[in-house]
Order: C-alpha cells, then sequence, then structure tokens
C-alpha cells in the first residue's frame, strides 16, 4: 500500500477532458468539478496493471443477446407461439385495459406498460381503443429504448388480429419510437 | 387373461433396456389433466366460441405449476425470497388521493375534446409528463425490475434487492452542448462518457449522499470483484460541489472483444456523517489493484449508516478512446481478448450408432480436420 515516487507522466491531468460549460446550472442539476488537491500527489504505482488474466468471463447477462451470439430456444416448432427469441413483445387487449410486455423466453417480464398505471390512465379519454393502444406504443418505444433494448420480436400475435387497427396503430407507434420489431439472427460462426 | 402373459413377455423381453418403473402399472401419483371435464354430455359443456379465449386460457393453464416433473421447473428453478434493503416506503395512496384521482378520470369522461379527440385517434399524451409521473408512481418497481433482469442485485449485493425510490438523474455533457441521458440500462459510448456526468436527485436539506460508480464485469484479473470509477461521500443535499470525492472518476475501460459492460450509478441516503477513511484512494488512482472494489463489502462494512436509494446504469462497449484510457492513464498495454464459443456438446460415442452418417467418426475424433467431409 507504499507509493514509490517515480516520475510518471504529469500529461496525466491534460488528457482528460475536463472541462466544463460554465452556466448556471437549471434547478438541482449540479455539476462535478475537479478538485485541485492542496495534498501532494501521491504516485501511485501502476506497474501491476499490466498483470492480465489470459481468461476473462463477462459476468453481464445481456451481453451476449446484444452481441448476437446468445442462444434462442430453437425447438417449440411443432407449437405456437415459438420461443426463438431473445425479447418478445405481447400485447394484450383485454375488454377494459391494454397493456404491453417485453419478456424473455422463459417468460420473466423485463418492461411493461399498461393503461392501467394511472401516469398514463390520466391522460386518456378511454384505456381502450385505439387510441389508447397507440399512446401505448409511444409510451413503450421510449421505456424500451431507455433500458437497452433496440430489437424486439412482435411475432406472437394471432393473424386475423394482427390486422386489427389497434395493433397496426401499437406497432407504428413502436416502429416510429425507433423500436425495431425484428431481432437480429445468432451469429452462428 | 392374455393381456398380463403378454405383458409379462413384454416386460421380460425388454428388461436390458427400459425403466424399471414403466413396467410396473400403478394409479397415477395426481389428478390427471382435463379429469374433472364430463365428456359424455358434450353438447352441455360451454364451448369457447372464439381462439382467442381458448388461447388465453390456454396459456395461463401452461404456466400453472404441476406435480410431475416438468422441464420448466428443471430450468428454473425457484428463487429464494430477496432481502429488501431499500429506503422505507413512503406511505401508501390515501382515500383523499383516490378521490382525485376518480374525480379526474370522471372531468376526462365529460371532456367533449378528449372524447373527439379518441374518436377520430387524433389524440398523442405528453410523454415527459407521462414521464414524471411514472417515475414517481411506478417507476422504482420497474428500474428493480430491469435491473434484476441485469443481473446487478446478483453481482453487487449477492441477491439483495432494492426498489430505487429516489429518481435519479445523470447526464454525460458533450462538446456540442448535447446531453447523453444515461437511464435503466441504455447504450453509452466510452467516448461519450470520458469526463465526469451531471448528476441531479430530489434531497432535503441536511440530508447526506453517497454516490458511486462501479463496473462489475470489467476485472481484468478475477471475475468476482468489481472496478471502482468514482466515489463521492458526504454530500449534503443536492450540493455536489461540497462532497468529498474520495475516488476521483475514471473514464470507463471496456477492454476489446470483451462485449457490453454495465457501469452502475449507485446513490446511498446516508443517516449520519460517515468515515470513509478506509476506502480513500490516493487523488490520482491509476493503479487497477487499488480500484479493486467489491460493493458487498463495501455495503457490509457501512449498512448501519446507510441505504441504496438511487440506481441508474448504462452498458459500454469498446471505442477507440479507450486505447488512450490504457495507455496514458493506466499506463498499460491494452488487453485484446477474442469470444471463445463452448464446444458443441456430442453425446458419448456408440460403437453401433444407429442412422447417423459417416461424419460421426469425425465428431470424436481428437484432431481437427475431418476427414469424411459431408458423408
Amino acid at each position: 500500500m507504499y507509493c514509490i515516487c517515480s516520475i510518471l507522466c504529469i500529461t496525466f491531468f491534460f488528457l482528460s477532458p475536463w472541462n466544463f460549460i460554465c452556466c448556471f446550472p437549471p434547478q438541482g442539476l449540479c455539476f462535478a468539478s475537479t478538485k485541485t488537491s492542496l495534498k501532494p500527489e501521491t504516485q501511485v504505482d501502476t506497474s501491476e496493471n499490466e498483470i492480465v488474466a489470459p481468461d476473462f468471463t463477462n459476468r453481464n447477462p445481456r451481453n451476449l443477446e446484444q452481441l448476437a451470439l446468445a442462444r434462442k430456444e430453437r425447438g417449440w416448432k411443432t407449437t405456437w407461439p415459438k420461443r426463438e427469441f431473445w425479447h418478445r413483445l405481447r400485447l394484450e387487449r383485454t375488454q377494459h385495459y391494454v397493456e404491453a410486455f417485453v419478456e424473455r423466453s422463459n417468460g420473466d417480464v423485463v418492461l411493461s406498460a399498461s393503461t392501467r398505471e394511472w401516469a398514463i390512465k390520466k391522460h386518456l379519454y378511454s384505456p381502450k381503443g385505439v387510441a389508447a393502444c397507440k399512446n401505448l406504443g409511444r409510451v413503450m418505444a421510449q421505456r424500451c429504448l431507455e433500458a437497452g433494448i433496440n430489437f424486439v420480436n412482435f411475432k406472437a400475435v394471432i393473424p386475423w388480429e394482427y390486422r386489427c387497427e389497434s395493433i397496426q396503430e401499437f406497432e407504428k407507434a413502436m416502429q416510429e419510437g425507433g423500436v425495431v420489431l425484428r431481432e437480429p439472427r445468432r451469429i452462428y460462426k | 387373461m392374455a393381456a398380463p402373459l403378454l405383458l409379462v413377455a413384454r416386460c421380460g423381453a425388454r428388461r436390458l433396456g427400459t425403466a424399471a418403473a414403466l413396467c410396473k402399472r400403478a394409479a397415477p401419483l395426481g389428478p390427471m389433466p382435463n379429469e374433472d371435464i364430463d365428456v359424455s354430455n358434450l353438447e352441455a359443456l360451454e364451448k369457447y366460441r372464439s381462439f382467442t379465449r381458448y388461447f388465453k386460457l390456454a396459456e395461463k393453464e401452461s404456466r400453472r405449476p404441476r406435480w410431475w416433473k416438468t422441464y420448466w421447473q428443471h430450468t428454473n428453478p425457484q428463487p429464494e425470497p430477496k432481502t429488501d434493503i431499500s429506503l422505507p416506503r413512503a406511505k401508501l395512496l390515501q382515500a383523499k388521493e383516490i378521490k382525485k384521482r376518480k374525480k379526474i378520470l370522471r372531468e376526462n369522461h365529460q371532456n367533449t375534446e378528449m372524447e373527439r379527440a379518441a374518436r377520430l385517434r387524433t389524440v398523442l399524451i405528453p410523454l415527459t409528463e407521462v414521464r414524471t409521473e411514472w417515475e414517481k408512481s411506478s417507476g422504482p418497481f420497474h428500474k428493480r425490475r430491469v435491473a434484476e433482469h441485469c443481473g446487478i442485485f446478483r453481482d453487487l449485493f449477492k441477491g439483495a434487492t432494492f426498489i430505487p425510490w429516489v429518481t435519479l438523474r445523470v447526464e454525460y455533457s458533450q462538446e456540442d452542448e448535447h446531453l447523453v441521458p444515461v437511464y435503466y440500462g441504455n447504450m453509452v459510448t466510452p467516448s461519450e462518457a470520458s469526463g465526469p456526468p451531471a448528476v441531479s436527485y430530489e434531497a432535503d436539506k441536511g440530508s447526506l449522499w453517497t454516490l458511486l460508480l462501479t463496473n462489475p464485469d470489467g476485472h481484468l484479473r478475477d471475475t468476482g470483484s468489481e472496478y471502482l470509477h468514482w466515489l463521492v461521500t458526504n454530500i449534503p443535499g443536492n450540493d455536489f460541489k461540497s462532497g468529498k470525492e474520495i475516488c476521483h472518476y475514471l473514464p470507463p475501460f471496456p477492454a476489446m472483444g470483451t462485449g457490453y459492460h454495465r457501469f452502475i450509478f449507485l446513490l446511498f441516503k446516508q443517516d449520519c456523517p460517515i468515515d470513509f477513511s478506509e476506502d480513500v484512494r490516493p487523488m490520482p488512482c491509476h493503479s487497477l489493484k487499488m480500484r479493486t472494489f467489491s460493493t458487498f463489502d463495501f455495503y457490509r462494512k457501512h449498512e448501519d449508516a446507510m441505504t441504496p436509494a438511487g440506481l441508474a446504469f448504462f452498458q459500454c462497449q469498446w471505442d477507440s478512446s479507450v486505447t488512450g484510457v490504457f495507455h496514458q492513464l493506466l499506463n498499460m498495454r491494452e488487453p485484446v481478448f477474442e469470444f471463445v464459443r463452448p464446444p458443441v456438446y456430442h453425446p458419448p460415442q456408440l460403437k453401433f450408432p444407429r442412422h447417423q452418417p459417416l461424419r460421426y467418426l469425425d465428431r470424436y475424433r481428437s484432431t481437427q480436420e475431418p476427414t469424411y467431409g459431408i458423408y
């Protein structure tokens, strides 16, 4: 834990961009500033940085699917809907509400948006119908992009229901919101 | 009489391979599916009359737990109940609040313009307002769900979860005055994240906070530990400048070939000023050994005085600025990794494989060259 006094590059400070736009921060927003330390710069020993393990394991569960290397459940070919996806978008229209879920192939819901939520309900005249579906699509697209889910599978819709105006509007709203409704193919080689 | 004889003969012939349990006939260990439906009078039964109704019910039925062992049970082990380490919940909806909401809904229903807009499908709800309201109401629960799926609680707190009640707004400002926000899982590049971000949250006067930025995926030597990128403690209310910066900001450096790394901002609420002298790193700390960190141990040490209140995280991949960080800041050669696929599984080799092509032998040969080609 002791520091070796060695001649290190003084350019350390100049290379990282610590410049900030000087403006009055809006309410509550604060910029973190560089601290001009008054205590002497302790030279830290960086010689051990070079030692790197030859194997690297990335624990991030979303890493493989974002690199299109993760496995998709390829079975289930004789049933419908298939489970060959990483994330699936499911729209449920009940008598009173409309709900949208983004879930994984094992059924875990990652994101959800529904007209039952007060945030959405208070702006709508009715929580069911084409207008509700369209606005739900816009909200869902925003939430998907914030969560980093850019590709979703939207195949699990019953074919004759897919032609409905509400589902078409929902799909259009999702696409305009920036979510691609087609998952990339897995990279096999 | 003939049936038992046949059964014994069949069992006798196949005793070599088949499971013994199948030969012994016994009553099922639980109720059979659809046993409770009386099929003698089919016309009297209620029909579905539509595929959608059947499909919804079928999906629900398929998710019900069964008394026999299922593939779903095998792949999804039951999670243990998780400890909750969040701040105490703000009081639930009062009757007054519910009354107010009902009034608003009634007014909406009487509003003719809203009705016309809904009928003509021109209504577009203000997304910013929806988002602010969502952050107050169901936002924390949704964020916790996404964080659980990204494995944050599993890696940082060994399974203990918390609900991020405090909305943490983190934004990286770029040179062209444009802000890159950090939500719960979006993509930010290392060049965008090269400087410390602007952090804001709602805080009462006199409260103390701690902000922590950690990377659980990037450790180059040990998979189980994280790298500490930023630690600012004892921040009074919103005033970031007066917080003590224990570990200065180090830009993200996900190595090339390792894919996407998570960078997690944690905001802790402190009950009283805490002494972090054991965690103080020297002012420009570019030693990876000193930056090795474990949020679990850090939280364990101070858990009596602070609770996690806010959460924000982003995914980050290698880009050219990372080379600069390795060469200049960390003073080391840049490591480059390559993805190694797990080996393909082949079942144990049989002496007389049934219906297998000639390339079956190639799969078990230790040298790489396949000699039978497509045969």
